[in-house]
């Protein structure tokens, strides 16, 4: 019986179980009897009565609670049963799939051996006819051979019959002296003639050379029919997006045949710019039972060639394609020092954290609440270069992250920044600064030293003030309101202010027309204030020397003001339409130092008048 | 006390006006002016006094200074009096225009015969704010004051004499040390008598020597120009040393090119207006 008779006999089964189960319940109908009985006897499992003789030893039940018992029995033996059934039923259906297995398989077998056979018919038919021709090549020669003889014996025979009628006629000839002049050559040449031998061996001989055929590959062949094929090559796959980490790679490849396999053996090897021979030694090999793996110690954002083989009892199948993964970046690096932000926006700079270039940079950044949960994740794809303009919510902080980005994938991310947009954030441009001003360890603090370097160990650059002991400041580049302050000391000479990137290092700040500042200058009898800018100042008089003063620039309005921030006195405003990005400015005329104050917010009695 | 409206004019979307009334420390009709800004039509308004110079009334503000635009846009009320009491038939009064009629110099005189009616330091510390505070939608809490030339001595004085009573104080050409020029001298000597220490009483350098109180922010502008700052009539130079031996904060800007007009008034009024609404409004 076939897989589909089995499982309608096995329906009926069910059918018929029910139908005994219904019966079984009847039997619980109490019958009237005349003897009534009312117990049942468990051990020998019969109704019977109380009293019964027969069953005096036994324990007895009552008819109820024996029912109650039988049914229990009969539901358990039922659901033994309905688990057989379903076993049943999986092993049908395994079957049905195993039919058809074996059904492909035999289709497959079937094809294999009518192609093997096929091949072996071709290759006995080539034999036949490269042999054949050879016969017949021999016999062509062999019979040119005879030919030529028998031409040469016809020529001998003319000349022999020839020689012979000449001799006739000279014995033919009446004149004696006539014959007796003739006679003697051609007595000669007849002499001559019989003396040569003739040659009556046959140049050619009657057998035939038959070489014996090179059967052996169709030896192998036929041998090789009861044999598996070998597997033919499988197929690498395209790399899956982000399955690569930036050591380790996940591979696939695919068997587009049904050949058995036993094994696959995966083979990869750095793909480097300088050597394209390949040694042996730089290629690692991984042997594999399934259509993956992960291949791990790798170099970072690095192309690797991989291919694979399959085996199995029969041998090697050829090698796939090769195919090119790239395993992902490292993380980049964010350099804080030379992040700036606002109340609206920050300008984020990393180092690649790669040696070989990467596709593009992507910023992550998210609020980062009390608690920390429930903020989204925004992010700025495709960045090409190493820093980031990202606008922000004011009075908020964030933590921002960047990932380097390759065909591979995405890098893990970088050691987060912590920002605040609770005010404006900037460092000093240390390249700019003039060689006698030193900066504190924490880039907030400037010193015009007392000491006088000589001119000689000075560095100058393109960038670097050369006269005015000045340095610039990195803002935000987006025209919004930015608020900072610096402290001095009473005696301190110093220029503060605004300036455009390239103002001229060679003048001093105030003293051209791309940069604005207020500056303090200590006379023998009093402290003078100038707001300076294209060298003129108002002539303006402090009474109460400012030792905290408070910058504010708002790019909209068009204006830079000064204050007394402990005091909270507007000092002087300049109004000017800025036509570029500013960088704060700030300068020590004399030995001085000068402390700058960052972080903060514009407070109320500078933005709301 | 009976305010009678005198003129209205609608001004940068605030009106323009001008009242009379009796005064009871000037024994006199005066008159002053008044802008309401947008704001006072639903709530109370910071108030800033202005005090004009000599020979002005209350129309020379209002209609040359050009102060309404920037008292709207800050929604404070600008009060401006008359510079003397009028109309008293003292005799003397117009004789000079530095002197008498147009030149109260913002004192309480104590000579006859201008004691009785010559009380324009009360008038503007106590009569005038009680009136405004009970007539318009003022905040009593918040003063400024202010002025030019003789008015600005008014208003650098009225500051440093009522710690405290005022929240901000700014001046344009002040008279900064009355009892070192002629104009000083001459009107002390008038309303205050012979005795010179009377008049420190009312000489702002002096006064900002001795004063003690909560931290001022004084704003001055000065024209460059000025006839009168250099026949010494003003003498910043002795306001600001004072001051800066004192530590009473000051900015003093000296203006290239301006004079002593009401030209030089508008020119920065603005920013005088700004100066004192960081205050009121804050």
């Amino acid at each position: 019986m076939d897989a589909y008779e089995a499982r309608s006999c096995l329906d009926v089964i069910t059918e018929e179980l029910s139908e005994e189960e219904a019966a079984d319940e009847d039997a619980f109908v109490m019958v009237p009897d005349s003897h009534s009985p009312d117990a049942f006897c468990s051990q020998c499992r019969t109704l019977t009565h109380t009293g019964s003789a027969a069953h005096a030893c036994h324990a007895l039940l009552t008819p109820a609670a024996a029912a109650q018992q039988m049914k229990d029995e009969l539901s358990r033996s039922r659901s033994k049963l309905s688990e057989k059934i379903v076993e049943m039923e999986n092993f049908a259906s395994n079957l049905e799939e195993i039919f058809i297995t074996v059904e492909e398989n035999f289709g497959r077998q079937e094809q294999n051996l009518e192609q093997h056979y096929n091949e072996v018919l071709q290759t006995l038919s080539q034999r036949n006819d490269a042999r054949a021709a050879a016969l017949d090549e021999q016999k062509n020669r062999k019979l040119e051979r005879l030919y030529s003889e028998l031409l040469q014996c016809g020529q001998t025979l003319d000349a022999s019959k020839e020689l012979i009628e000449s001799a006739q006629e000279v014995h033919r000839r009446q004149d004696k002296r006539a014959f007796l002049q003739a006679v003697m050559p051609v007595i000669k040449r007849v002499e001559q003639f019989s003396s040569t031998e003739v040659d009556l061996k046959l140049g050619v001989s009657l057998d035939f050379d038959v070489p014996t055929t090179d059967l052996s590959d169709v030896r192998q062949m036929m041998d090789s029919i009861n044999l598996l094929p070998a597997p033919s090559a499988p197929v690498m796959n395209p790399q899956i997006c982000n399955s690569a980490t930036d050591t380790s790679l996940h591979v696939c490849w695919s068997l587009f045949s049904d050949d058995t396999v036993e094994f696959y053996e995966l083979h990869w090897r750095l793909i480097s710019d300088d050597c394209t021979m390949e040694t042996p030694q730089d290629v690692s090999q991984l042997k594999v039972k399934e259509t993956h793996c992960t291949v791990s110690d790798l170099l970072p954002n690095a192309q690797y060639e991989l291919w694979v083989t399959a085996t199995n009892t029969t041998g090697i199948s050829p090698a796939s394609e090769r195919a090119v993964y790239m395993t992902v970046p490292s993380p980049p690096v964010i350099k804080p020092r030379q992040c700036v932000s606002s109340l609206d926006a920050a300008l984020i700079r990393w180092d690649s954290g790669n040696t070989n270039p990467v596709e593009s940079y992507t910023l992550e950044f998210r609020e980062s609440d009390a608690d920390g949960s429930n903020t989204a994740t925004e992010s700025i794809v495709a960045i090409p270069s190493c820093e980031c303009l990202v606008q922000l919510q004011p009075w908020k902080r964030y933590i921002i992250s960047v990932r380097a980005v390759n065909i591979g994938g995405p890098s893990e991310r970088s050691e987060p920044i912590d920002v605040s947009t609770a005010g404006t954030f900037f460092h000093l441009l240390e390249d700019t600064a003039h060689p006698s001003l030193s900066l504190s360890a924490n880039g907030l603090t400037m010193f015009y030293l007392d000491e006088d370097l000589p001119l000689s160990h000075m560095t100058f650059s393109d960038s670097t003030f050369a006269r005015c002991v000045a340095v610039l400041g990195d803002l935000v580049p987006i025209r919004g309101q930015y608020y900072w302050e610096i402290e001095v000391d009473e005696d301190t000479e110093f220029r503060v202010g605004v300036a455009y990137e390239d103002t001229q290092r060679n003048s001093y700040l105030g003293g051209n027309n791309t940069s604005w500042c207020m500056r303090h200058i200590v006379t023998p009898s009093r402290h003078k204030y100038e707001f300076l800018h294209n060298g003129w100042t108002p002539d303006i008089r402090i009474t109460v020397q400012p030792l905290r003063i408070g910058v504010f620039l708002d790019y909209a309005a068009g204006i830079l003001s000064f204050y007394n921030a402990a005091l909270r006195q507007h000092l002087h405003t300049f109004s000017c339409h800025f036509l570029h990005y500013l960088h704060p400015c700030f300068a020590l005329d004399n030995p001085g130092a000068l402390t700058l104050r960052t972080g903060l917010s514009a407070p109320a009695y500078v933005t709301c008048p | 006390m009976a305010l009678t409206q005198v003129s209205s004019n609608k001004c940068c979307n605030g009106y323009q006006k001008v009242f009379e009334h009796d005064s009871s420390e000037l024994k006199c009709k005066m008159k002053f002016a008044i802008y309401l800004p947008p704001k006072a039509e639903s709530s109370k308004c910071p108030v800033l006094y202005w005090l004009s110079g000599l020979t002005c009334t209350e129309q020379n503000f209002i209609t040359k200074a050009g102060s309404q635009q920037a008292a709207s846009e800050h929604g404070i009320i600008v009060v401006a009096p008359d510079t003397s009491p009028r109309g008293c038939n003292i005799e003397g009064e117009d004789e000079s225009w530095d002197f008498g009629t147009g030149a109260g110099f913002y004192v309480n005189a104590t000579q006859e015969p201008w004691k009785t009616n010559y009380r324009m330091y009360s008038y503007v510390t106590e009569e005038l704010p009680r009136l405004i505070n009970s007539n318009f939608p003022a905040d009593p809490e918040k003063m400024s004051i202010s002025g030019h030339s003789m008015g600005g001595h008014g208003a650098l004085i009225c500051a440093l004499k009522n710690p405290g009573k005022y929240k901000s104080v700014s001046a344009f050409a002040p008279i900064c040390n009355p009892i070192q020029c002629a104009w000083g001298q001459k009107a002390f000597s008038g309303y205050l008598g012979p005795d010179k220490s009377t008049w420190e009483l009312y000489d702002a350098t002096v006064l900002a020597e001795s004063y003690s109180g909560p931290e001022l922010d004084i704003l001055i502008d000065q024209g460059r120009d000025d006839q009168f700052l250099s026949s010494s009539q003003l003498l910043p130079d002795n306001l600001i040393a004072a001051c800066s031996k004192k530590k009473i904060p000051v900015v003093f800007r000296l203006q290239q090119g301006y004079d002593h007009s009401y030209y030089f008034i508008f020119s920065f009024i603005n920013d005088h207006i700004k100066h004192h609404a960081k205050y009121l409004n804050a």
